[in-house]
């Protein structure tokens, strides 16, 4: 056990202790969240009032309007989810899971964090250079985010320290950072376990991180040379996607989605693993299919390889590929529909108890599954025709991603509180917080399905000039979908002043494991100290060993994965 | 280390962070040089222009690097039995062999640029010649990306053998060698595709 | 209010027929699994006496019911994907061997540009006809195939018909040719659909269906120069 004695910013600052490297990627996290939130609120007000000034703005333009929607895109993926699913819930979880003290490589750890947080810094300062942030939408599709195409020698300096080159230059830092966590998690986990910590003894959770990392590592290389591509042309004014200049725009868009639909996998798998440790040790019963989870998982990684071009459909693919393309995407649903039915399964035949992470873990099952099914519509080539770059696209793809990011953070924030801060947060809170965002976001995402079914086109920043999207009924939806969005907004606050006041107030916890759970983490003193165990644990048993047993003649429904049976 | 008393099994962990990072290194050149590829077959005028490459001094450069990943081997192999004097000794040479690549890499350069061929190739552009400028562009792009690793390698190596010299950390002259291979081993994969295929 | 606007091309109705396809598999899957979920939550909440299940799904005979749900999605995918075929193939794989009229629509920073082929019939000569304004009409005959050259000037623009269920990219360099037949006339608006920049919301053009006569008479009109 490290027993050196550490300064402030040891111990805080430049700390190389994963939990407060966790702690530092998530509350980064959070700040470009509430940032990424309050651009959400300006432009969902504009496309529900156009003409009205907007209450802590002003008044908005077109161009102001892109770059909201860009940055809100680009932060909420790179910003918030990357570093809360991935960063922070993988820091704190992954050593403290296996069993041992810290992750392989602490200062590549502490590292990470850093060329991270440079990133961050970089993606806001692109708001602020001159000529504006980056308004050419968060896929970066050339020639529009190119600005300088046909321009064969750009001013170097000026093209450098524009908003879409620092948001290239703060991508490449951030993918850097990632790279460098994730080597870090895969070697950790490859060696770092416990004693008696076998693969096919670790919690779900571990497993699905590093899934999680090994897709982004495998998918993010084209992008990267993507990327670098894209920056030069905007740079030093080369013509890799310069159509007149034998340069292609399309191919940007195969190097950008073959990491872009992979990336969705990327962050669903933390949260996948999250849900499959709240489910059983809340159902009081083990996590149905392990080894079959395991395994589509990796179906599942292998088919995101080749599913990329389906964002392409209208793009002028050959018609044969897209149903290629078509086929996989729709192959792909079915290892995940495996996972959320044995989820399901878990759940059947409990003993459940319905406490707050439960319900939103539940919440994110229900929610999710109409992201996962609206999905179809999309995947079916043809039918996507019509829906492609519709709302229904983005309804689509907020009922995956903010139930992955917000419902599993949260589902996560509300198991892990006790044990990482040793507090308890107030119950009563923390369900109103749960149903406010449940309810809100259906309302404000519900509607834009409906929208966009009408042929209302995304990224328009207002509709004023077509009729036949003013119809009384758009108004009124769109006008639903952004109050919903506001109060979603609101409801967060609670969220909030449960954490700040719990943190500081809350009723400490009588016991380590106050769920009664099977994984090692809970083994540790709450909150655990640097170096994480007082006694390195042993494992003797898998992680979801639930359901009546007799130990040493008294009942017991759970026995941890450390504790010895006496033979 | 504290950790390696508590985990279970004791896989030298650089190495395993090495051959991780290499991956995801031969993903990002992997994926330039499929796209230079699919370029390639579409613009057969490409031809030509990789003609106006300097064919002898790329394979001179082949050469010097496969020399110099041998004595990266070498080095390696000192290292092993600590032998500090072999290890900076080999490691000298490796550097040598790589300055040396740099400098050709920098008359090549520069002997394009006085003849018209840069980044952007502005003449052959305003030819009405644009897909020949690409080639140029891919040229610059997939070298000068292979000359970014090479220079991080040079750095690598040198802190490595301020380590040695200190008689510290033998076993990271095993990284660096690992990854001196494979900045090797992409050159290899770059000097056919842009000098050779005419 | 109706979920879909108004369906004016060849494929358009089959297209609504294939959304309410998905919708009924999509509706199903949803309200089983919504079904099951909140029949356990209930069904299995917490007492002090029940003795849980310790089932692990590692049999197959644990595993059924989930392999199920597994093949009637799988089902439900590949019955998509075999109904929609037809019309992919009609959409996509095929442009018509009879062009009754074919038009060059390209996108440029803010507006659609259409060429019309001159009087001899042919596109890409010397006597075509460009139209180049903002919120332009463009008039094409009612129940005649309808074959579009869809390309941009500058950055990527995308054709949106939505009455037509009728959407393609313009991309720069390339030219994607796709077709349609309106069989009810009527104003309809042509939309971008890619964000293109600034003023992408206000890229605006129209495109009036109208019978043959009056098509004729309007491009005549064209040809003499004397509309609007």
């Amino acid at each position: 056990m490290a027993t050196h004695t550490q300064s402030f910013w040891t111990k805080y600052i430049f700390s190389q202790d994963h939990k407060v490297i966790g702690a530092q990627y998530l509350i980064v996290g959070l700040i470009m969240a509430a940032v990424a939130g309050f651009f959400a609120y300006v432009f969902r007000y504009h496309l529900a009032y156009p003409d009205a000034e907007i209450p802590l703005w002003g008044t908005l333009d077109p161009r102001t309007y892109n770059m909201l929607v860009t940055t809100h895109g680009a932060l909420m993926i790179f910003w918030v989810a990357m570093p809360i699913l991935v960063a922070a819930i993988g820091n704190y979880l992954i050593p403290t899971m296996l069993g041992t003290d810290d992750m392989a490589f602490p200062f590549l750890n502490m590292l990470s964090f850093w060329v991270f947080f440079l990133s961050a810094v970089v993606v806001v300062a692109s708001l602020f250079v001159p000529g504006g942030g980056f308004d050419g939408g968060w896929t970066l599709y050339p020639p529009l985010s190119v600005d300088a195409y046909l321009n064969t020698n750009p001013d170097f300096w000026k093209a450098l320290f524009s908003g879409g080159s620092l948001v290239i230059l703060a991508l490449a830092l951030e993918f850097a950072s990632m790279l460098m966590g994730g080597i870090n998690f895969m070697v950790t986990t490859i060696n770092k376990r416990a004693r008696g910590m076998s693969f096919s003894r670790m919690p779900i959770l571990v497993w699905f991180m590093n899934f999680s990392v090994v897709t982004f590592m495998f998918s993010v290389g084209p992008v990267i040379a993507g990327a670098l591509m894209l920056l030069l042309d905007r740079v030093a004014g080369t013509g890799f996607y310069d159509a007149y200049r034998g340069g292609d725009p399309i191919l940007f868009q195969h190097l950008f989605w073959f990491f872009g639909h992979p990336e969705v996998y990327v962050l669903l798998f933390p949260t996948l693993g999250v849900i499959g440790e709240i489910i059983p040790t809340f159902s009081r019963k083990p996590l149905f299919g392990y080894k079959f989870i395991i395994w589509a998982s990796i179906v599942a990684i292998v088919l995101s390889m080749v599913v990329w071009a389906h964002h392409q459909f209208v793009a002028g693919i050959n018609p044969y590929m897209a149903v290629f393309f078509s086929v996989g995407t729709i192959l792909i649903s079915i290892p995940f529909a495996g996972i959320i039915l044995s989820y399901v399964a878990t759940i059947f035949g409990g003993n459940i108890r319905l406490e707050l992470p439960m319900w939103w873990a539940v919440g994110f099952l229900a929610t999710f599954l109409i992201g996962g099914l609206t999905g179809l519509y999309l995947g079916s080539n043809t039918f996507d025709i019509y829906a492609h770059d519709t709302s229904f696209v983005v309804a689509h793809f907020h009922y995956t991603l903010f139930p992955i990011t917000f419902f599993g953070f949260f589902a996560a924030f509300y198991y892990w509180f006790p044990k990482f801060t040793g507090r308890m947060y107030n119950d009563f809170l923390g369900k109103l917080h749960f149903w406010g965002t449940f309810i809100f976001f259906q309302l404000f995402a519900l509607p834009i399905f409906f929208l966009g079914l009408n042929g209302q086109p995304r990224r328009m920043s207002d509709y004023t000039a077509f009729e036949t999207l003013m119809q009384d009924w758009h108004i009124q939806f769109r006008e639903i979908a952004t109050i919903s969005a506001i109060l979603l907004i609101l409801t967060q606050f609670i969220w909030l002043y449960n954490f700040i006041v719990s943190l500081w107030k809350g009723k400490r916890v009588s016991s380590d494991n106050p769920w009664q759970a099977n994984t090692l983490e809970w083994q540790a003193p709450s909150p655990p100290p640097h170096g994480n165990f007082e006694v390195y644990p042993e494992v003797y048993r898998d992680p979801y060993t639930f359901g009546v047993v007799q130990v040493n003649g008294k009942q017991k429904d759970f026995i941890p994965q450390n504790e010895k049976l006496p033979s | 280390m504290q950790s390696t008393t508590v985990s279970l099994r004791r896989v030298p962990q650089g190495r395993l962070a090495m051959w991780l990072l290499i991956a995801g290194e031969l993903i990002i050149f992997g994926s330039a040089i499929v796209v230079y590829l699919l370029l390639r077959l579409r613009y057969p005028e490409w031809g030509a222009e990789a003609a106006k490459t300097h064919l002898s001094l790329g394979a001179f450069n082949t050469l010097v690097l496969l020399v110099s990943s041998y004595f990266a081997a070498k080095a390696h192999e000192a290292s092993l039995k600590k032998l500090k004097d072999q290890v900076l000794r080999y490691l000298s040479l490796t550097v040598l062999c790589g300055l040396i690549f740099m400098g050709v890499k920098s008359y090549e350069y520069a002997e394009k640029i006085t003849h018209g061929y840069t980044f952007t190739s502005p003449k052959l552009v305003e030819a009405g010649q644009g897909a020949a400028a690409l080639f140029w562009s891919f040229y610059y792009f997939l070298t000068g990306l292979h000359a970014l690793h090479v220079l991080v390698g040079l750095i690598a190596i040198g802190f490595i053998m301020y380590y040695v010299k200190n008689n510290k950390h033998f076993h990271r002259v095993e990284l660096v060698a690992l990854y001196w291979h494979m900045v090797d081993l992409i050159w290899i994969f770059l000097f056919p595709l842009l000098y050779i295929m005419q | 209010m109706n979920i879909f606007p108004e369906a004016v091309s060849t494929y358009a109705h089959e297209m609504d027929k294939l959304f309410w396809l998905i919708t009924l598999f999509a509706g199903l899957g949803f309200f089983i699994t919504i079904g099951i979920l909140i029949y356990a939550l209930i069904r299995f909440r917490y007492s002090p006496q029940r003795k849980p299940m310790t089932f692990r799904g590692n049999t197959f005979r644990e595993f059924r019911w989930v392999a199920l749900g597994m093949a009637l999605l799988a089902f439900a995918d590949f019955y998509v994907l075999y109904d929609e075929h037809d019309t992919w193939d009609k959409m996509m794989q095929t442009v018509p061997e009879e062009k009754d009229l074919h038009i060059a629509i390209t996108g440029r920073q803010w507006n659609w540009i259409f060429t019309y082929p001159g009087p001899d019939g042919k596109l890409y000569t010397a006597d075509d006809v460009i139209i180049n304004e903002p919120n332009s009409t463009i008039h094409v005959p009612i129940h005649k195939n309808v074959v579009f050259d869809i390309r941009s000037v500058d950055v990527i623009h995308s054709v949106f018909l939505k009455e037509a269920r009728f959407k393609y990219d313009a991309i720069p360099g390339r030219t994607i040719t796709k077709w349609v037949q309106f069989h009810r006339p009527g104003k309809y608006e042509i939309i971008c659909a890619e964000l293109c920049g600034v003023l992408h919301s206000k890229m605006r053009n129209f495109i009036m269906v109208e019978s043959e006569e009056v098509f004729q008479q309007w491009l005549d009109e064209l040809y003499a120069g004397t509309n609007e």
